[in-house]
């Protein structure tokens, strides 16, 4: 547990980088400090391994001021990552890797060792070893930069804008890598970023802070996303945080239509007869073992000549499915809208179709779980 | 022509081989006398840029003095100590140590200075003391430009430690001073090639230091710069 009492920043020439901040980081939970640049989010995690020292105030680790350890001793049982990754461009990636357990006094052998481990737990091949920093791509140097800071085992994890200077897909897959290890060790991480989505996406409790380093609210993403506090808060958390707060439902409560899909070997009179007795205007046609093959419309399938099967007709693309398990409702909605029928196709984990949800069904889905 | 022949026939008499004042003696004495001012220059202006560039303080005053060094005409500076501390080798090496000291010393504050701020903040961030990070990151990193300034300054002080001639304690420059003397023209261009040979040499040297000291992760990015 970290905790921030009253802890403040201020500079010489008047500037106010961090001013009040209360806040406690809960153990094992990804807290995430997000705002706009100059809003003190940065200066607040680098107070934690003193690299940043509080003007007023303090900052405890389980309840012992940081001020009373030795900064050399404290950092070294703090993980810190940043920007870039920071890697040191004379030494390999095991080395890199392995510089905490050397300033530890770990050892050679047992260092290295513990290099290798942590390549594969964070992805990387046995064969980058020896390879150096400009060898590798942005991403594959900042999972280096996590190993390196996962190396001693340290029971707490300070990010520091660590994914910014990758691409969005590489971005991505670093984000998913850290849910992936975070569930798996269940550390203490600070996580600074300006992006309101990768906070979301990232963090068990989110800190927004305001211009002036002052903490805006500090909640859960859903809650954040549900009732922002104020103004600012509303208008960082973005225009489409209505849409954005459907991920934190699942789309396994909806109900699907089954009564709409038909196998490729029915009848196309059958399937219209269907459409009309339920007046529907799309029917989805699945392959034998229930593979979704594409959409056929009412008015096609009364024009079809007698005895054609729906496989035979010229179908509307699917477009993209969801999971019923595994999604949420903001991925089913998407699915919706992307829909060439306006219906998106919920589909179990081995893709085979469930059954299909219209855009209304959703919105009065939607409607039932967010108010 | 001609005096290629003469050259070539300067070259062949035995009588130049051998003996204190043949080349192989006049040879060693000016690569001892390299040697020994190019060191005492590395132990000074190594350790001092180091020391300015990881704390930052002293930057200005280093390049000052580097500068001021630099436009201190050699021949002055030898005659300057011979008047304060007699014939001998001290004044040379003094005229030499002056001469290689800037190349090294600003070369070496400039190499720590250059290493990335977020390096730095990664190395204090993960609990390296003030001298873990100035032995662990800035000195490697800093190696290459280390180097460069160490082979101008041992380039320049081969070619000058010819004036050791002038104080009497031998050397390549005994050629150049004795021919210039006798008006011989073959002997001085004689003396000429071999200090141009040996600051050639020098300069191989200095590539093969290159790759035994330089990390092979700095390679591809100290080319970049050269």
């Amino acid at each position: 547990m970290i905790t921030f009492e009253g802890a403040a920043k201020l500079y010489p020439d008047g500037t106010v980088a961090v001013d009040d901040l209360n806040l406690t980081v809960e153990t094992g939970q990804t807290t995430v400090f997000v705002g706009p640049s100059g809003s003190g989010k940065t200066t607040s995690l680098r107070m934690v391994n003193r690299m940043v020292e509080p003007t007023r105030g303090t900052v405890l680790i389980d309840g012992e001021d940081v001020r009373r350890r030795d900064p050399a001793a404290l950092r070294r049982s703090i993980g810190y990552v940043i920007q870039q990754a920071g890697l040191f461009p004379h030494r390999t990636v095991r080395d890199n890797i392995a510089t905490v357990p050397l300033l530890l006094g770990w050892g050679r052998a047992r260092a290295r060792a513990r290099a290798t481990e942590l390549m594969e737990l964070v992805g990387l091949e046995p064969s980058q070893a020896r390879r150096y920093p400009h060898q590798l791509s942005g991403g594959q140097q900042q999972r280096v930069g996590v190993a390196r800071a996962l190396a001693a085992d340290p029971p707490v994890l300070l990010m520091d804008e660590p994914f910014s200077a990758v691409d969005p897909v590489v971005r991505a897959g670093l984000q998913d890598e850290l849910l992936r290890l975070q569930q798996e060790l269940r550390k203490t991480i600070v996580f600074v970023t300006h992006d309101i989505d990768e906070a979301v996406r990232l963090g068990d409790r989110i800190a927004v802070f305001r211009p002036g380093g002052r903490l805006a609210q500090y909640d859960s993403p859903e809650r954040l996303l549900a009732e922002p506090c104020d103004a600012f808060v509303e208008s960082f958390v973005g225009y489409d945080r209505g849409v954005r707060r459907l991920s934190f439902f699942p789309a396994r409560e909806l109900s699907l239509r089954e009564d709409v899909v038909f196998e490729d070997a029915t009848g196309a009179d059958r399937a219209a007869e269907a459409l009309r007795g339920e007046n529907e205007p799309w029917a989805l046609v699945v392959s034998a073992d229930r593979l979704p093959l594409g959409w056929a419309a009412a008015a096609q399938l009364d024009r079809a000549p007698a005895g054609t099967a729906l496989g035979a007709l010229d179908l509307a693309p699917y477009g993209h499915t969801f999971d019923v398990a595994t999604d949420s409702l903001r991925a089913a909605l998407d699915a919706a809208v992307l829909s060439p029928a306006g219906r998106a196709v919920g589909v179990d984990t081995d893709g085979r179709v469930v059954g299909v949800v219209s855009q209304e069904d959703l919105g009065t889905a939607l409607w039932s779980v967010t108010t | 022509m001609e005096i290629l022949n003469d050259l070539f026939a300067w070259f062949a008499d035995p009588a130049q081989w051998t003996g204190s004042s043949g080349i192989p003696a006049r040879m060693g004495e000016h690569v001892y006398y390299s040697l020994l001012g190019l060191l005492w220059s590395a132990a000074i202006a190594i350790p001092l840029g180091l020391l300015t560039g990881h704390t930052g303080v002293g930057g200005f005053l280093t390049a000052s003095l580097a500068n001021l060094a630099r436009a201190l005409p050699t021949i002055g500076v030898l005659f300057l100590i011979v008047l304060a501390a007699g014939i001998g080798l001290v004044p040379v090496l003094c005229a030499l140590v002056a001469l290689a000291v800037p190349p090294i010393l600003v070369n070496t504050h400039e190499g720590v200075r250059g290493v990335e701020p977020r390096l730095r903040d990664a190395a204090f961030g993960m609990g390296m003391r003030g001298h873990q990070v100035l032995l662990r990151l800035e000195l490697p990193v800093a190696v290459p430009l280390i180097l460069l300034g160490a082979r101008t300054a041992a380039v320049q002080v081969v070619a000058t430690a010819t004036i050791a001639a002038y104080v009497g304690v031998g050397g390549l420059g005994r050629y150049i001073v004795d021919g210039q003397a006798r008006q011989d023209l073959t002997m001085m261009l004689a003396g000429s090639l071999l200090v141009v040979l040996l600051a050639v040499l020098t300069t191989l040297l200095f590539a093969g230091l290159r790759r035994l000291l330089v990390a092979p992760g700095l390679r591809a990015e100290a080319a970049a710069v050269r």
